[in-house]
């Protein structure tokens, strides 16, 4: 563990800040106050944070439709998202997103996605651009595909690999494998490959798979890699093997999972318990700091969703804004 | 004013735009063509010879060759245009949309409005439509019809070397994502293009090309040509024909439809796409609800039938609307008792 | 059979369309003689008696007196000759169709479903219609309307799927053909690649000499409108004072077309002894023939085509009149070479119809069109110009009323037309009416041709024109 205290309560605090945003909507969605499909990253946090940790604002991503997380470790403003779900005109995205849509070109956020496997190629555009801008002081600028066990199958995304690997465009093909695509299983649905990162693989790209629950391993995954598409060896994929801890959306029953494997999972698999416990075994951070960090982001959640119940409400104007530029 | 074809107005535009904007890049199957074999880079020069020699001037970085992979080549436009670049994507046939539809119709159309006004999404996508070659049901589609009625495009429809100029330049300049339809049978035809470095058409502007009092026939692209011929040959029996080229079907010139319908009363809209949900139902619409009061006949439409488009030669020109389809809708709406 | 006819709503001068029945002056039954007052009809501007024509029965009434006002040409009552039975009435009825489209296009024989008026009268037998035999598919409401009016729907071309016929192609088939009001062609405004304008309103901008360039338009994507021209057009209550400006000519010398034209017409107009014969034909049924023909028979013929036809027909039977003067001899000529005037990039040229006289319509149209293609492309050979027994020269699509032409030698005749005009004529029963005319002027070399001879050929070319199925004979 090389990172120094200021970046160990970075990432804990983004990853805490995921999931209670999260956690909360969970149960405010229930009171049918939010509108739409909500898809929950809950469980995932360490990918998130652990790879956007190394970004700055001119690396891009493109997210999937359970992408709060990501708009969270890109940098995106937690009221301004907290508004968007909400449908506020004062939201991210004016109402016109909501959860699947959320945007924020100038922290290098390229969207939220509700199409699975859309992204991908879109990232290698970025990619692309990057490409055609050339390397800076720290080496080029790199596109980063967030995808799902789901997305794997998607034939947007072999496409995207593919071109990827004969325009060596900088691009990180980051999967999180959460076991599940949907309602279905990994092992049903991914045929015959036994994991992910062998499939990229194939498409003649190195590939790493890590942890994913596992903060420091993403992490140091992630600068391993970074230092490779930077320096110009091409596009990669990670896969990162992670849990979900909600359904597929809120409100689905989940009768797919095993017997006690939400508590299973939440016991062993928690990548928040898991730094917890990591940073205190080694002494960086103590238990009383932490606590106060969560009473911070708690706070933070409590207001953010206070702020979005008092927004404003968009009006029947706004509907015809943002079509076109000019038209 | 120069004498150049409908192709190379498109080249010589792009070509201009590469020069003048680092920014503007180009991708496509084969834009460079012969990459990885023995005949190298340029070997085909794009098959249109639409992209002929940017690879030499601009190099790997600006003008990307890609693998068969149309859904990747849209999403890499889109993802270029979201990055500051603008992208000028080529799909070899516009019947291709169909492998690449979801980045066309629900990423690039969706993103400014999705995501709030907040992206800005420059890119343009051209595609070689439209019959007359005996390419057959997959080869030959007017897609118009599909990419008009998606709200967040723009659709442009140039008929001549000196629009094709004035809008494409328009349209690799323009903020918003635009799709440029390059009719196959006019690649070859020549005519006057202006010099200006500047010449560009706003979109949303239709051209009259013939005026009349007694009929107004709306067309683009390649059927302008027949509309125009069949105005002409009319004329000799002072029969006369308000010819619009609509030039963009989207932003569509309402007003230059509704002007002319308004003093002749008599409306024919000449399409390529099959009949059904199409751009001449869309605009015969229009005017039965914005000048139901001046029409004398029924607005009629000349276009293919609800078929595929066939292969045979005897076929195709029996399915492809004509001079003598459209002289004959000119005489039926006069007709009307 | 017995004689049985309609009386329907009379039409008095031109600007009538309903009248009212005001009162019956006999009961439904009743006999009547000629010259016996038969009702009170109420227009607009004043009461009518109406007298009986002939001697009869005032068989069925339709109408009854006080009701609404009917269409001119509804059908009010049934008159007949004594002894005429009710189902011969109904039937008559049934198969009774108005001729005024005013009647049809209020829905056919409407009045024939009206009650009956008098409380002693039979009791109405409903309307006999017969019953529509046919394997086309049509619509309820159209298969009514066919019934009632006894069309016979096997021509019509149903737009629907299998060719199904809906009520707007009954109702369609029951009008009279139209002749629709043509504008014509008029200049395409070019368009500045500055400036963004409607075409209505560069049009506007053109006619009122108004350039748009910098104006701002208030359109839609700052399109110049049509009312952003009509608030530059200057208002007229205060016409600038009026100033010579400098008008000097642009010479042009003339080109070899010009020069050829320019010596052979001064040629012609100087040493032919012209005389000229002015004349007019009807063109009502020419014109109507023309919209049939061209509509059934898919022809492309133009007026003008019609008129080669006729002149060439003409000629044939008039051999004296289809000659060329060659110095001190004339040559006939049994077939009919009919030159045409085109105006051409070039300037005039006078391409030829090779024996029209032995061509019908539709290969003259054919042969037409191809040598007026030619001409404007500038690509007419020589072989297309030489020769010719005749020329007709049309400028009536300038709308031109009438004008003498100059004899292109060395052809001894040159026909010159005019525009069709609507003239007031006298109709055959009294009163006015309007037909279309023709306006026909020969001018004559009176050399070859003798005063009596160009008028015959001039009389039987009106004939033709004016009784044209014989151009298809």
């Amino acid at each position: 563990m090389q990172l120094s205290r200021e970046a160990l309560l970075n990432a804990y605090r983004a990853m805490k800040t995921i999931r209670e945003f999260e956690e909360r909507l969970h149960v405010e969605i229930q009171t049918g106050e939010i509108a739409g499909f909500t898809h929950l990253y809950c469980g995932q946090e360490a990918v998130a944070v652990g790879v956007c940790a190394h970004l700055g604002t001119q690396d891009r991503i493109v997210s999937t439709h359970r992408g709060h997380g990501h708009c969270l470790a890109k940098g995106c403003d937690v009221e301004g998202m907290m508004k968007e779900i909400w449908g506020s005109r004062e939201g991210l995205c004016k109402g016109k997103g909501g959860s699947m849509h959320i945007a924020d070109a100038d922290k290098g956020m390229l969207g939220a996605n509700g199409i699975v496997g859309a992204g991908a190629p879109i990232a290698v555009g970025a990619a692309l651009a990057s490409r055609a801008d050339g390397p800076g002081p720290d080496g080029l600028n790199v596109a980063i595909a967030f995808s799902g066990d789901g997305a794997c199958n998607q034939g947007t995304t072999f496409e995207a690999m593919n071109l990827a690997v004969v325009t060596q465009a900088p691009c990180i093909f980051v999967f999180e494998n959460n076991h599940y695509s949907e309602h279905t299983g990994f092992s049903y649905a991914v045929g015959t490959a036994q994991d992910i990162a062998s499939r990229a693989q194939a498409f003649g790209m190195k590939a790493w798979r890590a942890d994913g629950t596992d903060f420091f391993a993403v992490h140091d995954t992630m600068r391993e890699v970074l230092a490779h598409v930077r320096a110009g060896g091409g596009p990669v994929a990670v896969e990162f093997d992670t849990e979900r801890f909600f359904g597929h959306f809120e409100g689905d029953p989940q009768r797919y999972r095993g017997p006690g494997e939400l508590d299973r999972i939440r016991a062993e698999r928690d990548c928040l318990k898991r730094f917890r416990a990591a940073v205190t075994a080694a002494g960086l951070l103590d238990h009383a700091e932490i606590d106060t960090l969560d009473t911070e982001v708690l706070d933070a959640i409590e207001a953010a969703v206070a702020a979005a119940r008092a927004a404003a409400r968009p009006t029947a104007e706004d509907v015809l804004a943002d079509v076109y530029i000019s038209y | 004013m120069t004498k150049m074809m409908y192709r190379d107005a498109v080249l010589s535009t792009i070509m201009e735009e590469m020069a003048r904007d680092p920014d503007v890049v180009v991708l496509g199957e084969d834009v460079v063509g012969g990459m990885g074999t023995a005949g190298g880079p340029e070997a085909i020069g794009g098959i249109w010879s639409t992209s002929t020699g940017l690879y030499d001037r601009f190099g790997p970085t600006r003008v990307i060759d890609t693998p068969i992979s149309e859904s990747a080549i849209i999403g890499a436009a889109a993802g270029l245009a979201l990055s500051g670049k603008r992208p000028v994507a080529e799909l070899m046939f516009a019947d291709f949309i169909g492998v690449c539809l979801d980045q066309l119709w629900n990423q690039i159309a969706k993103f400014r409005y999705m995501f709030g006004g907040k992206t800005r999404c420059p890119a343009v996508i051209r595609m070689a439509y439209g019959a007359g070659f005996n390419a057959a049901a997959q080869h030959s589609q007017s897609v118009h019809q599909i990419l008009t009625g998606m709200p967040g495009l723009k659709v442009v429809m140039p008929a001549t070397p000196a629009d094709v100029k004035g809008l494409l330049r328009t349209a690799i300049r323009d903020d918003d994502p635009v799709i440029f339809l390059e009719h196959k049978a006019l690649y070859a035809t020549s005519g006057e293009v202006p010099d200006d470095p500047d010449f560009m058409i706003p979109f949303g502007h239709a051209r009259l090309t013939r005026a009349g009092g007694d009929v107004t026939i709306v067309s683009t692209g390649l059927l302008l040509g027949m509309c125009e011929a069949a105005a002409d040959r009319l004329a000799a029996e002072g029969i006369g024909c308000d010819v619009i080229d609509l030039r963009t079907t989207s932003p569509l010139d309402e007003e230059a439809i509704l002007d002319s319908v308004e003093v002749t009363g008599r409306l024919i809209v000449v399409d390529e796409a099959p009949p059904r949900c199409g751009l001449a139902a869309d605009l015969r619409a229009l005017v039965a609800e914005k000048a139901f009061s001046s029409l004398k006949a029924p607005p009629l439409q000349v276009t293919p039938p609800h078929t595929p488009i066939p292969f045979a030669r005897e076929l195709e020109s029996a399915y492809l609307p004509s001079i003598d389809k459209i002289e004959d809708a000119v005489r039926r709406v006069l007709a009307w008792r | 059979m017995p004689d049985i006819r309609p009386f329907c709503m009379p039409k008095w001068g031109i600007e009538m369309t309903e009248g009212t029945l005001a009162e019956w002056k006999l009961e439904e039954g009743s006999a009547f003689s000629r010259g016996q007052l038969l009702c009170l009809i109420e227009t607009a501007k004043i009461t009518n008696e109406v007298e009986a024509e002939w001697d009869g029965v005032l068989a069925r009434v339709l109408v009854p007196a006080g009701g609404d006002a009917q269409p001119v040409g509804a059908l009010l009552a049934v008159l007949a000759e004594p002894g005429t039975s009710a189902a011969e009435i109904d039937a008559f009825i049934a198969a009774f169709r108005p001729a005024e489209a005013s009647a049809a296009a209020r829905g056919g024989a409407a009045p024939a479903a009206a009650p009956a008026p008098a409380a002693q009268a039979p009791a109405p037998q409903p309307p006999v219609t017969k019953p529509l035999l046919t394997n086309r598919a049509i619509s309820p409401e159209a298969r009514k309307l066919a019934e009632a009016t006894g069309l016979d729907i096997e021509p019509i071309t149903g737009p629907g799927r299998d060719g199904r016929i809906t009520l707007q192609d009954v109702q369609q088939a029951l009008r009279a053909p139209a002749i629709p009001a043509l504008h014509g062609t008029l200049a395409v405004v070019e368009e500045d690649a500055k400036v963004f304008a409607s075409p209505l309103a560069r049009r506007l901008a053109a006619q009122h000499g108004i350039s748009l360039v910098g104006v701002k338009g208030s359109g839609p994507r700052g399109r110049i409108a049509k009312a952003d021209v009509l608030a530059l057009i200057p208002a007229p209550a205060a016409p600038a004072p009026f100033a010579l400006v400098p008008n000097p000519p642009v010479v042009a010398p003339f080109d070899r077309v010009r020069k050829v034209v320019a010596q052979r017409l001064t040629q012609a107009k100087q040493q032919i002894p012209h005389f000229y014969l002015r004349s007019s034909a009807r063109l009502d049924e020419l014109l109507a023939l023309r919209k049939t023909a061209n509509l059934v028979l898919g022809s492309k013929a133009t007026i003008n085509d019609y008129l080669v036809r006729a002149t060439a027909l003409a000629l044939a039977q008039h051999p004296d009149v289809n000659v060329q003067v060659h110095g001190e001899s004339v040559h006939r000529f049994a077939h009919a070479d009919i030159a045409i005037a085109v105006a051409s990039p070039k300037g005039l040229v006078t391409p030829i119809v090779r024996q029209a006289d032995r061509q019908p319509i539709a290969a003259i149209a054919t042969a037409t069109r191809a040598l007026i293609d030619k001409a404007q492309a500038g690509k007419l050979a020589f072989e297309d110009m030489d020769g010719g027994t005749f020329s007709i020269s049309n400028l009536g699509m300038f709308g031109v009323e009438e004008f003498a032409a100059i004899i292109n030698p060395p052809q001894a005749a040159i026909l010159a037309v005019g525009a069709a005009a609507r003239t007031p004529c006298e109709l055959p029963g009294g009163g006015v009416g309007f037909e279309t005319r023709l306006a026909l002027t020969l001018s004559v070399d009176h050399r070859a041709i003798d005063g009596a001879a160009g008028a015959a050929f001039l009389a039987t070319l009106k004939d033709l024109l004016e009784t044209p199925e014989r151009l298809f004979a």
